[in-house]
């Protein structure tokens, strides 16, 4: 069954820029799907559409179901939660507490069961001892943490991350990664938007975004070694497929595969 | 800049952390009218004292609340002076000739340039300041030799010192009482007092819980924004601009060189900001469950009380005119 349904999406900003040309994509209830792509490839605008911040121009959208309207709006952000690249900007509350509590006073929840999924979240995120806190207290992953601990006590069904490693030290960001993978193995279904490919690698399928234009859509391992589409959107093959590869094209003396590792390392 | 004091929170144990926030800011406003209304020299010190009191048995310490104070220190100078020297009503207390001489004038300008120059090594400005400005009177009064070129008096008035004194007693209470509510409310309890008091104004359709929300909000943003500002001011720094010396014209600019990247940056935020709300399901003027809630206890009642006894024995002497 389909969590999530995109159909013939289309979006310009300002009636200039297509953002979205056509896109049509579907995501699987409990899978976990990787938006790849570089800037400007209409990755993040596609989240802001799939969570109603944006409204379509062409095209539908569908999660559990229900079509993505002005009436329905409301109903599917129960289902889908966001958090988004930079973790300062959507800290709400004065103190880790009242940040968590911020999605469930607005669902309605009765005290006490805020109280009881506000310290079982923040457990599960490793921020029970910092419920107190007040955000300057915080570093940028802790904020993060903080960030998923708020959508999980709303309990969507759907959570994308938007970029929301990008601006983490490498601790932070493998920290957020393993909850990315808790929570697939937990039955959620999962949306990474990212340029990253040490991201898009540990995801069930990954759909290539190129000008607004799906460039491929498929298990993450095909995407991974296809040299020909990453290099079609300006990514890079992860270093590993990329010695792999390298080897594979006729590099079979000792000193032509040092040469190429040479070359590999110098290029970053 | 992280040296603000206003509007923290600092965790304690007395009374005055047991109150509810509604209490203390009713009562915070009922003594601000109160200290208003005095009108004599007696009253005025016993309200000093009483806050000076509250602050003991509160628990709080005094170095606090002057840290609250410090930023006002120079506009409560600043406004002492004024009165004392430009308010004439009332009796003469003391007087002091002013001659302008050639000589006296000279040494005054050499004495405010040796202060221009030599003020960013000492640590008491302030005081080195009226230092100056007492030296330089002090010179017109007791270097009258030369040729003379005007003449004048340095007079204080009786209404002059008195207006100079409530003024700064005013102030220093007011700004005390302040910096006492947010040293000792949390910042989510303050928020949720000053809803539950805005709540009446339903009836002319203004929403309480969006104000709070707005205010709330603001005092979440503002280390974020501090924090933003000292990033700019040592990326600026790196590039040659010296925010501490310079022309005035120069410091205009480089104010102007802070405040657009604010602007543009503090927009930033607020659109994101509302982007994670709206995704968390907040919709303006909804109705919304919440995680705090207020505890009015007999202590509070207490406290009203007496405030509003205080209130009512000020009203009282006013009228009878003691």
């Amino acid at each position: 069954m389909n969590m999530i349904d995109i159909e013939n999406l289309s979006f310009t900003y300002g009636g200039k820029v297509e953002a979205l040309k056509n896109v049509s994509l579907c995501v699987k209830k409990g899978e976990w799907v990787t938006i790849l792509g570089h800037n400007g490839s209409g990755k993040s605008t596609l989240a802001k559409l799939i969570v109603g911040l944006l409204k379509p121009q062409k095209g539908t959208i569908r999660v559990d179901g229900v079509e993505l309207s002005e009436r329905t709006v409301h109903d599917i952000r129960k289902k889908v939660g966001i958090v988004f690249q930079n973790p300062d900007n959507q800290f709400v509350g004065v103190t880790v507490r009242d940040d968590i509590a911020f999605g469930l006073e607005n669902l309605r929840i009765p005290r006490e069961e805020m109280i009881e999924r506000i310290e079982h979240y923040a457990k599960r995120v490793d921020m029970y001892s910092y419920l107190n806190k007040e955000p300057q207290a915080l570093s940028g992953g802790q904020k993060q943490r903080v960030a998923i601990a708020g959508i999980l006590a709303m309990r969507t069904e759907v959570i994308i991350f938007d970029e929301a490693t990008s601006m983490l030290d490498p601790d932070g960001r493998k920290r957020i990664l393993s909850y990315m993978r808790k929570l697939r193995d937990d039955g959620v279904t999962v949306v990474t938007i990212t340029h990253d490919m040490r991201e898009a690698v540990q995801s069930d399928r990954i759909v290539v975004l190129k000008d607004g234009e799906i460039l491929k859509a498929d298990k993450s391992e095909d995407v991974l070694k296809d040299k020909e589409t990453l290099e079609k959107s300006n990514l890079e093959l992860l270093l590993p497929l990329e010695v792999l590869h390298g080897l594979e094209h006729k590099k079979s003396t000792n000193e032509e595969i040092k040469e190429f590792l040479w070359q590999l390392s110098l290029n970053g | 800049m992280n040296r603000i004091v206003i509007g923290r929170y600092i965790p304690g144990n007395s009374f005055l952390y047991r109150m509810d926030p509604r209490t203390k800011l009713i009562a915070m406003i009922l003594l601000m009218v109160s200290v208003f209304l005095i009108q004599s020299f007696i009253h005025m010190l016993v309200a000093l004292l009483l806050v000076a009191l509250l602050l003991v048995f509160g628990g709080i310490s005094v170095k606090r609340v002057y840290l609250g104070l410090r930023p006002l220190v120079f506009l409560l100078i600043f406004t002492f002076l004024f009165q004392v020297l430009f308010n004439r009503q009332g009796d003469l207390l003391y007087s002091l000739e002013l001659h302008y001489t050639v000589l006296n004038l000279s040494i005054a300008m050499a004495l405010v340039i040796m202060w221009g120059f030599t003020k960013r090594f000492l640590r008491f400005r302030l005081l080195y300041f009226l230092a100056t400005v007492a030296g330089v009177f002090l010179l017109f009064h007791y270097l009258p030799f030369g040729i003379v070129l005007g003449e004048g008096t340095f007079s204080v008035y009786e209404q002059g010192l008195s207006t100079a004194f409530f003024i700064m007693v005013r102030l220093v209470i007011i700004i005390t009482l302040s910096t006492i509510l947010t040293i000792t409310t949390k910042p989510t309890d303050l928020n949720l007092g000053l809803e539950s008091i805005l709540r009446p104004l339903r009836i002319l359709r203004i929403n309480a819980e969006e104000i709070a929300m707005i205010i709330a909000i603001s005092l979440r943003y503002i280390p974020t924004l501090l924090d933003e500002a000292n990033k700019i001011m040592l990326a600026q720094a790196s590039r040659g601009v010296d925010f501490q010396e310079g022309k005035l014209k120069d410091k205009v600019i480089q104010v102007v060189s802070l405040l657009v990247p604010m602007f543009i940056i503090s927009f930033q935020r607020s659109d994101d900001l509302a982007n994670a709300m709206e995704t968390r399901s907040f919709v303006p003027g909804q109705k919304r469950t919440r995680l705090h809630i207020l505890h009015w206890s007999g202590l509070d009642t207490t406290a009203l009380a007496f405030t509003c006894a205080a209130l009512i024995g000020v009203i009282l002497l006013r009228v009878v005119g003691w």
